[in-house]
């Protein structure tokens, strides 16, 4: 199967010129596969921490959202113990006017802006509705302990 | 020295030749007085001599046989005076057993004396001797060259005596062999050339004997009874002995129809004193007699056809058939093979290769016979019988031999009334059709034997026991089949023409003739105007002919009923001052205007009326013959197949009338003549029962796929005796049935004589290819389907797939054929169209809205709309008129959807973002599928409707504001002159979108673009109108649907030189034949035809003569569909000469092949 030009598109520009904090690199083997990390945003829980992803763009792709899930353990009440993230772009409310970079920062965005309202992992989300100093203080030790390298 | 020695016995011979001519003369040339030749014989030959003299006594006695050396240069010095120097003494010499051994030693045959033709009769005898230069058997005149000449000797072991005593003969002794007077035994046979009627009836009278077993001995097919005593006379003409019965019963008769003598004859042995019955041993020499090679008064000109009717033999056919076993016998007996037997001729190599093709042919696999339905004339279905076959390559060996002689052929101008400039092979064609018609010499030689004929080669005749191995071979023909012996090499053509020419009259009024111009595969050669320079060289009305009924008697029988019809005719209308003069043209519907186009471009105003007879309002054809004077245009009536075949059956059903059939044409021009090629159907019934003195059938292809095809031509043109279905079919369709490379000879010997084919690729004497055109680059674009067009294909698809292989299992695919066939109809227009295989109201949501044809917007309309539904947001309206501004500027905004520069930009009209067409199309797709909201993939926005989106068309960089003028309609200069807005109403296709981009792209380069577009499907021609019209492209449309004047206007109309582009859009079925699309060069190919030949054909529109500039051709084909199947079904070798799915019988049943054709389409890839 030909890669779309769109999706080599995205891939240079990706490594051409990444956005800060970010990197997406393909697997060789597999072009719609891409290891991703993403830098915990500053003023976060998540500062410092380097937090792996997978990226996979599914055949449909651009018109179905990529696949993507943390593979770092990360104490954040819309990322589920599994690394899945609930995020509606990723969902319901992805566009094919949207991409790779645009979801990165998104997630990014997503760990400076937790969402306990709508949550994945309920007990992170009770955590951080209940005590959220102290949410943010296991999320930061997780960070600490998983995500430093 | 040879040809010396020729003249010498040319001499003789000569001489005794005259003698038999003479109805009554005797074989006995000592009667003559002053015969020369007798006497140079005797010098060399003395057993020659001796038997020209044989009847009477006084037998020549000449011992020593003079050294050749000197006998030829008396003779060649003066014959008068060799020959009397020799004559008297030699009479009395008896030849001596030395050089009588009958075993041959010297060629005998050639000498120069005429035989007695017109101009044989009584000239003195050596002038005519003298006279031909060379001595040829080979020449083409019908003059034998010689008396006698030798053709082997057998020995006769069981010759017995009749009389008893000594002295009568010894072994080595001449003997001479007779007959009784044939007057009482074959009074009844008219033998032309009565030769060798015994002149001395006195001497040789002996009792008879009458033996049980002679008469049982009667040629078996003679019925009536007849002797066939043959008497052996001693040199003083005492009967001393008969041959026996089983050699007499054939000497007899040769001897009867003058066909043979014996001389120089011998008794190889005898007892010494002879006793009734005893047995003699004798060695006959057999000399034919050069009156032998005269045509039969009648036979020659008796159409072998009458073989084939069991009726009533005349006297002629027996005497025919007498000669015929007769002289099978003699060949035998002398051991005479035939060199070659009707061979192809040229060179060894040639020959040898072409004898292997034909061997190739003939062991071609034998089909099962199946029946099928073919179409033929218009739309009209026949079934035929599937025999054998022909493969592309088997027709190549078979026209090969046709077009051998091509390049030589002479050329001709047209006359003055004729416009147009005929290219050289038109010339040439133009010539050899003149010259088919005007019955003059063959403008094309043609080398052929005759297919019945056979070659024989004189045997040496031995000359003093001495052959003599320089002579040149000399060959003689005869005819296994009639019987005929001809020293003329029986060239094919002329023979076959000598049938049809069978009563001299035709001499002036050569009936028939006919020629098919035939180019398989490459049509466009400028058929329609050689033919109209035909027309105009041979305008004069012919003469009327006082009767013609025996011309129509060897018609086929409808014309009986013509005949019938024109007599009321005939009383009602006063009688023609003038024989026939007009020229009917029968062609398929689509070309009649064509035909009267080029026949009015090709003539100087004023010199031809052309008229198309079509239609309800047909006139009377009565009287387009009245008015003819000297200097009327030349009348030319054009109609088609389907009219005919009506016309044809009204006449039939009715006892009606059809004017039609009443004219007697002077020339009938058959276009696409394979449309009647079914001798059976209505169509070729009607064009058989027309008038014409002269026949022409034009087509690409004579033998569409089997041999049959041809004869239905041939009964068209009334080539006897071809045109006789049984005899074709026993002399060409069994035979090939049987692997007889004698068909395909046949064959190739018809088509030589009447057949032109020319080929664009073919090259003239100076190696030139006859026709240049421009060079053609053909492309296939593979294309892939958008996920929305691939769903319905697969989903199409697998229900198809599914179903065939169940009916597989079953074995059932035969019973379910045509269910089948429709399944694939489907596929075949889902990979054009997803609305051609959608349900009738799924189709409405693309229908156009109400707007202007092309789906134009004006801006400010679009403005006024998105301000006054959004009065709120003052910055979406900025937002949108910036949009707007900047539509002929950023032209490289990317799409946000593709990450490219936008094709076709879209806007989404409630917020004016853009995308391409193709990416938001498919978007909104698959959020219908997914239930989604349509939404603006940029902002979210919604809802998006389809057919809201408003397409951008802005034209590329480079197009200068002329060709925006151009190619603008009133509404666009007023909108603005490089963008122009469309609401997206209409549905496109993968396929339609690439033929769009690719006009497009051809606009940018060549703003004054003509193109055509094929496809089979006239729905999807309706839709690629849609396309068309929304890029404000013009089109023409050309389909079957269309009646004949809707067709020319759209054909003239198109190729209207105007400053735009232009676009012809043509049903492959309809306009793949005889349309001239030269103004046109580039060719789009919208879907597969099962055979590519077809596809060819219709590119080939634009790939002929007159086109200039080079051709290109895009086939567009999606990838992994159907389509790649048929391109791999047009590989496969059988598919090419029949469409591969139209092998099946009434009832639906599938033959093999068809069958196979079906697992390539749902076979695994």
């Amino acid at each position: 199967m030909a890669l779309p030009k769109r999706i080599m598109k995205e891939t240079e520009r990706l490594v051409a010129d990444p956005a800060p904090g970010i990197t997406a690199a393909p697997h060789g083997d597999n072009l719609r596969y891409f290891d991703v990390t993403i830098q915990g945003p500053d003023g976060s829980p998540f500062q410092q921490g380097v937090f792996r992803l997978e990226l996979f763009l599914p055949e449909e792709y651009p018109m179905s959202p990529p696949k993507v899930r943390f593979l770092t353990k990360i104490y954040h009440p819309n990322i589920d113990k599994l690394g899945r993230i609930c995020l509606d772009i990723l969902k319901d409310k992805w566009s094919p006017a949207l991409q790779i970079r645009t979801v990165l920062l998104s997630i990014q965005a997503l760990l400076s802006a937790p969402n306990p309202d709508d949550p994945l992992a309920t007990d992170v989300a009770k955590h951080y509705k209940e005590d959220e100093k102290d949410a943010q203080r296991v999320s930061r030790e997780w960070t600490e302990k998983y995500a430093s390298n | 020295m040879t040809q010396d020695q020729l003249r010498d016995r040319g001499l003789f011979f000569a001489a005794s030749d005259d003698e038999d001519d003479n109805a009554n003369a005797t074989i006995a040339q000592s009667v003559r007085p002053a015969s020369p030749p007798s006497s140079s014989p005797y010098s060399s030959h003395q057993k020659r001599l001796f038997f020209a003299d044989s009847d009477d006594d006084d037998i020549p006695r000449f011992q020593t046989p003079r050294p050749t050396v000197i006998d030829a240069s008396l003779v060649r010095n003066d014959d008068d005076d060799s020959g009397s120097d020799l004559e008297i003494p030699s009479f009395e010499e008896v030849p001596r057993a030395s050089s009588v051994s009958s075993i041959s030693s010297g060629p005998s045959l050639r000498t120069s004396s005429p035989v007695p033709g017109p101009s044989g009769e009584e000239p003195p005898v050596k002038k005519r001797r003298l006279s031909p230069p060379k001595v040829q058997a080979h020449t083409e005149q019908l003059e034998a060259p010689f008396r006698t000449a030798y053709l082997g000797s057998f020995i006769v072991g069981n010759a017995w005596s009749t009389v008893r005593g000594k002295g009568y003969i010894k072994p080595g002794d001449v003997i001479r062999i007779e007959r009784d007077d044939p007057d009482d035994s074959r009074s009844g046979l008219s033998v032309p050339a009565k030769g060798k009627k015994k002149a001395l009836p006195g001497k040789g009278k002996t009792k008879q004997l009458t033996l049980g077993a002679m008469l049982k001995s009667q040629p078996p097919k003679t019925t009536k009874k007849s002797d066939t005593v043959v008497r052996l006379t001693n040199d003083r003409g005492f009967e001393f002995g008969r041959l026996p019965q089983h050699v007499s019963s054939w000497v007899s008769k040769l001897l009867d129809l003058g066909i043979i003598d014996f001389k120089g004859s011998t008794v190889v042995d005898c007892p010494a004193t002879l006793h009734s019955g005893a047995d003699l041993i004798v060695s006959l020499s057999v000399y034919v007699r050069a009156s032998a090679f005269k045509p039969a008064s009648t036979s020659a000109q008796e159409p072998p056809k009458n073989m084939f009717n069991q009726e009533q033999e005349t006297q002629d056919e027996q005497t025919l058939r007498e000669r015929k076993t007769t002289l099978l016998s003699l060949f035998e007996a002398v051991n005479l093979r035939p060199r070659r037997e009707s061979r192809v001729q040229g060179d060894g190599n040639t020959e040898k290769k072409s004898d292997d093709m034909v061997k190739q042919l003939t062991q071609h696999p034998g089909g099962t016979k199946q029946k099928k339905t073919e179409i033929v004339g218009d739309g009209e279905e026949v079934e035929v019988e599937e025999g054998e076959e022909l493969s592309d390559n088997e027709l190549d060996v078979i026209y090969k031999k046709a077009q051998q002689n091509d390049l030589s052929m002479a050329e001709m101008d047209p006359p003055d009334t004729f416009t147009l400039t005929l290219r050289a092979y038109q010339k040439q064609a133009l010539m050899w059709m003149h010259s088919k018609e005007s019955g003059e010499i063959s403008a094309r030689e043609a080398v052929s034997m005759h297919p019945l004929w056979s070659e024989y080669v004189f045997p040496p005749e031995p000359q003093d026991g001495i052959i003599d191995l320089t002579e040149d071979e000399k060959a003689f023909y005869f005819n296994p089949y009639s019987g005929e012996l001809s020293l003329d090499f029986p060239k094919a053509e002329r023979k076959l023409k000598g049938g049809i020419l069978a009563d001299g009259k035709v001499q002036l009024f050569p009936d028939v003739i006919l020629l098919i111009i035939n180019i398989l595969r490459s049509v466009g050669m400028g058929k329609t105007i050689m033919l109209s320079a035909l027309i105009h060289t041979n305008r004069d009305p012919e003469p009327i002919l006082p009767d013609d009924t025996s011309r129509d008697l060897a018609r086929a029988r409808q014309l009986k009923l013509d005949n019938a019809f024109r007599s009321i005719a005939l009383g009602q209308t006063k009688k023609p001052t003038k024989g026939p003069s007009a020229t009917l043209i029968v062609a398929p519907t689509s070309l009649l205007s064509q035909w009267y186009d080029e026949l009015q471009r090709s003539s100087a105003p004023g010199t031809l009326q052309a008229t198309i007879w079509h239609g309800q309002n047909r006139l009377d054809l009565d009287g387009i013959e009245d008015d003819l004077k000297n200097d009327a245009p030349i009348t030319v009536i054009i109609t088609s197949y389907g009219v005919l075949a009506s016309e044809h059956s009204k006449l039939l059903k009715s006892g009606g009338q059809s004017s039609i059939f009443q004219v007697e044409w002077l020339r009938v021009i058959l276009d696409e003549a394979h449309h009647c090629k079914s001798r059976t159907s209505k169509t070729a019934r009607a064009v058989y029962a027309l008038r014409a003195r002269r026949r022409w059938a034009v087509t690409g292809t004579p033998i569409v796929n089997k041999l049959e095809d041809l004869h239905s031509l041939l009964q068209f043109l009334e080539y006897t005796p071809w045109s006789s279905y049984s005899f074709f079919r026993s002399f060409i369709t069994l035979p090939f049935l049987a692997r007889d490379p004698k068909a395909i000879e046949i064959v190739q010997v018809i088509l030589e004589s009447i057949l032109l084919r020319r080929e664009k690729n073919m090259r003239d004497h100076s190696g030139k290819r006859i026709v240049e055109l421009p060079a053609k680059e053909v492309t296939v674009d593979t294309l892939q389907f958008t996920s929305a067009e691939q769903k319905i294909y697969d989903s199409i698809y697998n229900a198809a797939k599914r179903n065939f292989d169940q009916l597989n299992a079953k074995g059932l695919v035969g019973k379910n054929y045509t269910h089948i066939l429709a399944m694939l109809m489907k596929l075949r227009r889902a990979v054009l169209h997803p609305d051609l295989v959608a349900d009738a109201n799924d189709k409405s949501e693309t229908k156009p809205s109400g707007h202007s044809k092309d789906g134009a917007i004006d801006v400010d309309v679009l403005m006024n709309d998105i301000s006054e539904h959004d009065l709120s947001s003052g910055s979406k309206v900025a937002y949108a008129e910036s949009v707007l501004a900047n539509l002929d500027t950023s032209d490289d905004a990317e799409c946000p959807i593709c990450l490219d520069v936008m094709q076709v930009p879209s806007i989404i009209p409630t917020c004016m973002h853009q995308c391409c067409k193709e990416c938001i199309v498919s978007y909104l797709a698959i959020c219908t599928e997914r239930g989604e909201e349509l939404r603006c993939p940029t902002c979210s926005q919604g809802p998006v409707k389809e057919q809201d989106l408003i397409e951008v068309l802005r034209p590329r960089p480079g197009q200068d504001s002329a060709h925006q003028e151009s190619i603008g309609d009133e509404k666009e200069e007023t909108s603005t002159s490089e963008v122009f807005l469309r609401r997206n109403d209409f549905r496109s296709s993968t396929k339609l979108d690439a033929l769009v981009q690719n006009l497009r792209r051809l606009r940018d380069q060549d703003p004054y673009f003509r193109a055509v577009v094929f496809s089979q499907f006239t729905s999807f021609l309706s839709l690629i109108s849609v396309a068309l019209d929304r890029e404000r492209l013009s089109w023409y449309r050309f389909d079957g649907s269309m009646d004949v004047k809707k067709r020319s206007a759209a054909i003239s109309e198109f190729k209207q030189n105007e400053r735009k582009p232009k676009v012809l859009i043509v049903s492959l079925k309809a306009g793949g034949v005889g349309l001239n699309l030269t103004s046109a060069n580039h060719v789009f190919m919208m879907d597969c035809w099962w055979n590519a030949a077809t596809e060819n054909q219709a590119i080939d529109r634009v790939h002929r003569i007159g086109q200039e500039k080079t051709v290109y051709v895009k086939h567009f084909v999606i990838d992994r569909t159907i389509e790649g199947r048929i391109l791999q079904i047009q590989k496969r070798k059988t598919a090419i000469v029949k469409e591969a799915f139209r092998g099946s019988d009434k009832s639906g049943k599938a033959d093999s092949e068809s069958l196979e054709n079906l697992k390539v389409i749902f076979g695994d890839d």
